[in-house]
């Protein structure tokens, strides 16, 4: 065992609630996992940290039997295992939320929970118990949902809760997170957090993965810290501090804070003007906003979650019709253009979904970096691409953002989060284009790429152009914006300026109280 | 929630035999034990397949039929690289041949120029039909597997109206029109073979040309890995499905052009829709998930398998639906493949 972490107070108990020796985990020539141990005791919160690509998802999905290993073993309470699936893994107390949920839309809640474990009367699925059992479970584990609420209808914290119900309802022992709060607000990340404690203090143990440093030390225990699919610490949370685990996970120091000089701001680069979209039969979603983006400065969007920040951005860049109000880029009236004008007009976009909206999983890096690109040189002349162009500009972007990946040819889906993530970021940053939005640009990416995609952001300020930051990550806002709009049920709320503003002012504004109260 | 084992993803970590040469594999066994119990000897009913479709005398005819089937492969797979499905092939198929005879019956002029014309007068009605299908989707929402599969109905009745009683050939007293002028006919290459053969070959190039390496070709499979983003990188998805579908339909026609042009000289109703080359296509571009490449080898190889089966009808007492068989167990085998991979996961 390479740095041996075993300091007095973490020594584990006798036999450790879930404890793996020498994994292995081989995808071609790259070693995904390599020869890692773990040990997991009891009760506890347990962090798996490390860079994009390191190789936690792929250790968590082979405790979860949904990969096997080449090498090693896995032990439950000492005893070995061997999941063939995640039925297995399932039926000897493990469970697992993974960031993409696997839930069935159109299902209600306490469908989806008992699904495959329905109790039964006769050949028939006794509704009811069904109905009972779910709430019962909820109410004990402090879980708010409705267990006949829609799938489809409910939020992603929300979402969330029923995946971790349907884990409890099988009476998960062993609960593995991978990255669960990446697309929680703050306010559903601090319940999920309450109910992670509730569940430890009941002595279910929790896997963890975050890139979060002050998630990880908030509530872990200890922190198991992964580089290139070797664990190079194990450290006690309690005994250690961000900087130590940054440094472990990168080899490196990482700055925390962003530099960022005095803005400049120049002429209205992205403006809306009275953009409002109608929700049918209700409130509008959006309400008559207006926004302007100058060069030289990047405004913060603020707000909870289902404020109508999404479907704000949707109708910026065209993805979404207007019921009334205009869009400009720069200065251009771009209103009845779709997507392929806004973006000729001078918009990038990064979108909040990087997988279902930002990439094209099956497709090679290559084509995706290209998208965008594609109709234009270098990259294709007379309609016809030049193959050996796309390439090439696809490597130099995979080198400038630190992409993980085997070879320009290799398909995005085989890329870890972050390192797609990466992908898309390079992409529509490589636009240079007037005015970006950038949509939780950081979701899902490591310190390292934080810091990175950071300074790319200021860059592009730099340069006089105008980005628009969506991020739910109200640190992200506070650190990168001249100024800070906060979106309240559909509209603009307030416009505080960057030296105005902080946690608490903003936390007030996007719970709804007007600017006076705050 | 990262790497999403995606299929295309996995098979680069994990080598697996192609799925079609299991599947072919598969049907061949499957079939084999069917000739089996019908009495005869599989390796007899296989080797008078093979050398029906491949004996030196039989290579024409193995290529007359290859030719309307690739064809038709093509119409099945240039919407399905963009996540599209034409079911509508039957109905443009008929519209371009049923148009292709009107125009070289009753167009007057020098004869090569009357063939053009028709070829080009088939292509547009029968790409203009298939069109509406897309036009159907983005503007009504109707889901175009089906409107595309409606639209063909009535195009095939109307069809039959008009060869039955406006356009009846009434010499002859069957459902047919009158015979094309020679010198509208496609030219003869050898034996049964015409100028059509090299039609399709230089279209399926074309195609081939077109996916690989051009901004249209791109754009499509783009859309076809995921629609999403496809349209947030700028492509116009309604526009791209309209002419994609009037490319699909256009190709059709041409299929419908080249069978009355250069081996039936007339319409004769019913003729054109018993071989489906439609649905041969359809599965043959399904095997390949619409790749062109893969889709032309498929096409080929139905049509020898099919060719292929006439000999072996002449020559063993098994019947040629045998073939058919194994094009549906082909198929089938990967659906159920397909599948099972999918819900593993
Ligand atoms: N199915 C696969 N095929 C090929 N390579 C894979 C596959 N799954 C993962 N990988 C590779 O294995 C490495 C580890 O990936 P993994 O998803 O475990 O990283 P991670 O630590 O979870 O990263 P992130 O923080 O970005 O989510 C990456 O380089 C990834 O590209
Ligand atoms: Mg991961």
């Amino acid at each position: 065992m390479p740095n041996d972490g075993s300091l007095p107070t973490a020594s584990p108990p006798a036999a450790p609630e879930l404890s793996a020796t020498g994994i292995v985990k081989r995808y071609g020539a790259l070693l995904a996992n390599d020869h890692i141990d773990l040990s997991v005791a009891r009760g506890e919160i347990h962090a798996v940290m490390g860079e994009n690509g390191a190789g936690k998802s792929t250790l968590m999905s082979i405790l979860y039997g949904l990969q096997q290993p080449d090498e090693g073993r896995v032990l439950l309470r000492g005893e070995e295992v061997h999941f063939r699936s995640a039925l297995d893994a399932i039926g000897k107390g493990m469970g697992m939320v993974h960031q993409a949920f696997k839930l069935f839309h159109s299902l209600s809640v306490w469908e989806n929970i008992v699904y495959g474990a329905e109790p039964r009367r006769g050949v028939f699925i006794d509704r009811a118990a069904a109905r009972r059992a779910v709430a019962d479970l909820a109410a004990r584990h402090r879980l708010a949902v409705d267990p006949d609420a829609i799938v489809s209808k409910l939020s992603v914290g929300v979402r969330q809760r029923v995946e971790i119900l349907k884990a409890l309802y099988r009476d998960a022992r062993i609960l593995i997170l991978d990255e669960p709060t990446a697309v929680l607000t703050p306010q559903e990340r601090d319940s999920l957090f309450a109910v992670m404690r509730h569940l430890a203090a009941e002595g279910r143990t929790i896997l963890f993965v975050t890139h979060k440093l002050h998630e990880v030390m908030a509530i872990t225990d200890r922190v198991t810290v992964l580089r290139d699919g070797r664990v190079v610490e194990r450290m006690t949370t309690a005994e250690t501090n961000p900087r130590e685990i940054v440094r472990a996970m990168t080899g490196r120091s990482v700055s925390l804070t962003v530099e960022k000089g005095l803005s400049h701001p120049g002429a209205t680069l992205l403006e809306a003007i009275d953009l409002t979209i109608a929700a049918p039969g209700g409130k509008p979603l959006v309400d008559k906003i207006a926004l302007k983006v100058r060069g030289g400065e990047i405004v913060g969007l603020a707000g909870v979650a289902g404020n109508g920040q999404s479907e704000l951005v949707e109708a910026l860049v065209g993805l979404r019709r207007l019921d009334g109000g205009k869009v400009l880029v720069g200065g251009i009236d771009v209103t009845d253009s779709d997507v392929a004008a806004r973006r000729a007009a001078g918009i990038a976009y990064i979108p909040e979904d990087r997988a279902s909206v930002g990439s094209a999983l099956a497709a090679s890096a290559a084509d995706n970096l290209a998208m965008g690109f594609h109709r234009t040189p270098p990259l294709a002349r007379g309609g016809l691409i030049d193959a050996a162009a796309v390439a090439r500009r696809a490597r130099a972007l995979i080198a400038k953002f630190g992409v993980k990946i085997a070879s320009e040819s290799a398909p995005v889906g085989s890329l870890s989060g972050g390192n797609l993530q990466k992908v898309v970021v390079a992409r529509e940053l490589s636009h240079a284009a007037p005015a970006l939005i950038a949509e939780q640009p950081t979701r899902g990416v490591d310190v390292g790429a934080i810091e990175f995609i950071h300074g790319q952001l200021v860059a592009e300020r730099a340069a006089g152009r105008a980005v628009l930051l969506v991020s739910s990550e109200l640190s992200e806002i506070l650190a990168l914006s001249d100024r800070i709009l906060v979106m309240y049920e559909g509209r603009v709320l307030a416009d505080v300026p960057q030296d105005k503003a902080n946690e608490e002012t903003l936390g007030l504004l996007m719970a709804g109280r007007a600017p006076e109260a705050a | 929630m990262s790497a999403a084992p995606q299929p295309d993803a996995r098979a680069l970590s994990r080598w697996r035999p192609p799925s079609a040469a299991i599947a072919i594999l598969f049907a061949a066994l499957v079939g084999g034990a069917l000739v089996l119990a019908s009495g005869v000897n599989p390796a007899e009913a296989y080797a008078q397949i093979f050398m029906g479709a491949f004996a030196l005398d039989n290579w024409p005819n193995t290529l007359n039929w290859a030719t309307p089937l690739v064809g038709m492969t093509l119409v099945a797979a240039i919407p399905l690289r963009g996540g599209m499905i034409n079911l509508g092939g039957d109905g443009q198929l008929i519209i371009g041949a049923l148009v292709a005879a009107i125009v070289a019956i009753y167009l007057p002029g020098p004869g090569p120029l009357v063939a053009i014309a028709a070829l080009i007068a088939a292509a547009v009605a029968a790409g203009l039909y298939a069109a509406l299908a897309a036009w159907g989707e983005t503007r009504h929402g109707v889901p175009m597997l089906i409107s595309s599969l409606l639209l063909s109905y009535p195009a095939v009745g109307v069809a039959s109206y008009i060869v039955r009683f406006p356009l009846r050939d009434t010499t002859t007293g069957l459902p047919q029109t009158a015979l094309v002028p020679e010198g509208a006919r496609l030219m003869a290459l050898n034996g049964v073979l015409n100028v059509g053969l090299i039609l399709i070959a230089a279209i399926a190039a074309l195609v081939l040309f077109v996916d690989r390496r051009t901004v249209v070709g791109y754009e499509l499979h783009m859309r076809g890995i995921n629609l999403r983003f496809a349209g947030y990188g700028g492509v116009r998805l309604d526009r791209q499905a309209m002419r994609i579908m009037f490319v699909s339909g256009a190709i059709a026609g041409l299929v419908g052009a080249i069978i009355v042009l250069g081996s039936q000289f007339r319409f004769i109703d019913d003729v054109l829709l018993t071989p489906s080359y439609t649905w041969s296509g359809l599965m043959a571009a399904l095997l390949a998930n619409g790749e062109p490449a893969g889709a032309i080898l498929a096409g080929l190889f139905f049509a020898a398998l099919q060719t292929g089966g006439f000999a072996m009808q002449r020559e063993t007492s098994v019947p040629r639906v045998l073939t058919m068989v194994l094009q549906s167990i082909v198929i089938l085998f990967l659906a159920v493949r397909h599948g099972a991979g999918k819900s593993r996961e």
